[in-house]
């Protein structure tokens, strides 16, 4: 997971600020299946836990990859946690 | 206190009661017995892996990452029911309780009993255990138990006053309990500057007036070679203090830590207590390498333990040391107190008579030492202050303050 998430070509983003374990992954999830396979998604979450639940939902699942993460200050000043999960099945 | 609740009490109650959410402190009540409950910790494996859930009486545990559940959910539950098809409970545990609330919803879908543990290890790693060693007419003694940590505290009542030895990062919970005992809190002492939990002793302090102490060559971060930022009174070898009718003797036991003491503690019925902090424990005794200088503190420890406490501490003190690394170190009343001489017989890593052997024995058994411990020692002598979420993170997990093996 080397991938500099700057040069990755998002083709959706799915805002779950706010919200608490499960709920980021349980969306992302149904957010994935709306894409086509290659296609791209960006998760934006505020829950620091999302950034391992990613790492073990990728390895568990057989159609997605997670390209890279990132975090970066949102606009109040909470850390926002970035995902790029690519479907690949 | 958890008491009063026999666990298929707690069990018979949440089930009478139809309830999809079990307390900490039901649970840790429930399991201070063999239950037949099914524990499925829904964590990421590194998280299972750096700590759980343990108690005396440690249930069966299943450990099933929540995104199976999201992925292949017929077949994650499946799982768990093949474990319960006797119709027992399942307790289903995640970091916060949120993911295991989720989980638990599926398996009652499907006709499991489950039961969330509301907050996850969030509140199993907050949730202290207070109980009475000793209540006599003329002093009391408490024993108050981080138990997802493995910390031990103890509190002296004597005629209205209070001393905590060691106390633990939450304040207030010792706060309440005085308030309880009616006493008023005198004296804050740490046996040594923590590198594996936060001490609360310089904030109580401030909020109580109480008197915080510690030894001076404790408040120098041993890698840092920085002095303390806080306010202390310092200890030294042969200090006697008063606490009621209690007499308390600091004897000063380097090793663990340069600074490191036990206060030994004598009381007008005859029975003596020896706070040994991370000097001596049930099992075991505390590593001479958080401070960096494993092998030249190493046979310190040597020293102090064969020399110091042999000469100084008597055989009939109970010992009450600052941790254990198994709930199985506890007594048949949950309490970590051993007699000296039987501790003589029964720790097994005190059968040497040779120092250099015993070294050697120390340095080949060094756990891993986590990288946060030198950050908590900086918080300890006021070098830093971490906000509390980083506060939360530095105590994450078990204590490791012991040998390994």
């Amino acid at each position: 997971m080397t991938t500099d998430p700057t040069t990755i070509q998002v083709h959706q983003e799915l805002d779950v600020r706010g919200l608490n374990c499960p709920m980021p992954l349980v969306k992302a999830r149904q957010a994935i299946v709306k894409l086509d396979v290659g296609q791209v998604l960006k998760v934006i979450s505020t829950d620091r836990g999302s950034v391992k639940d990613f790492q073990g939902w990728a390895k568990a699942a057989n159609n997605v990859t997670l390209l890279a993460q990132s975090e970066e200050p949102g606009p109040d000043g909470k850390t926002l946690y970035l995902h790029y999960v690519q479907r690949t099945k | 206190m958890s008491t009063a609740l026999l666990e298929a009490d707690v069990l018979a109650a949440l089930r009478a009661a139809n309830r999809n959410e079990i307390f900490v402190h039901e649970l840790y009540t429930a399991l201070q017995q063999p239950t037949n409950l099914l524990l499925l910790d829904v964590r990421n494996e590194e998280e299972f892996q750096m700590w759980r859930i343990e108690t005396r009486h440690t249930p069966e545990t299943l450990h099933l990452p929540y995104f199976f559940f999201l992925e292949e959910e017929e077949k994650a539950v499946d799982q768990v029911k093949e474990r319960v098809q006797d119709g027992r409970p399942v307790v289903v545990v995640c970091a916060k309780g949120g993911a295991s609330d989720y989980v638990a919803e599926r398996l009652r879908e499907a006709d499991v009993y489950a039961i969330n543990l509301a907050g996850g290890m969030v509140e199993w790693g907050d949730f202290y255990d207070v109980r009475p060693v000793t209540e006599q007419p003329d002093y009391r003694l408490y024993q108050v138990d981080r138990v997802a940590r493995g910390c031990v505290s103890w509190v002296f009542i004597s005629k209205g006053e209070a001393a905590i030895v060691d106390p633990l990062r939450y304040g207030e919970r010792y706060v309440k309990l005085l308030e309880q005992q009616n006493a008023q809190l005198k004296l804050l002492l740490d046996t040594h500057a923590h590198a594996d939990h936060i001490s609360s002793g310089p904030e109580l302090a401030k909020m109580t007036g109480a008197t915080y102490y510690l030894h001076p060559y404790d408040a120098i971060h041993p890698f840092d070679m920085l002095p303390a930022r806080m306010e202390y009174t310092m200890l030294h070898d042969g200090q006697r203090l008063k606490l009621g009718a209690l007499q308390i003797e600091v004897i000063h036991t380097p090793g663990h830590t340069l600074g490191q003491v036990n206060f030994l503690v004598t009381a007008p019925d005859g029975e003596t207590f020896c706070c040994t902090g991370d000097n001596l424990f049930i099992e075991s005794f505390g590593r001479p390498d958080l401070g960096g200088q494993g092998e030249r503190w190493a046979p310190l420890v040597y020293d102090t333990i064969f020399g110091v406490m042999k000469q100084r501490v008597p055989s009939h003190a109970w010992i009450l040391p600052g941790h254990y690394a198994s709930p199985a170190e506890a007594n048949a009343e949950g309490l970590y107190v051993k007699r000296l001489e039987d501790l003589w017989r029964e720790n097994h890593s005190l059968h040497f008579d040779d120092k250099e052997r015993f070294v050697e024995f120390v340095l080949g058994h060094l756990p891993y030492m986590p990288p946060q411990y030198v950050q908590i020692k900086r918080v300890n002598i006021g070098l830093s202050s971490p906000s509390l979420d980083e506060a939360d993170e530095l105590e994450l997990g078990k204590n490791i303050c012991a040998l390994s093996g």
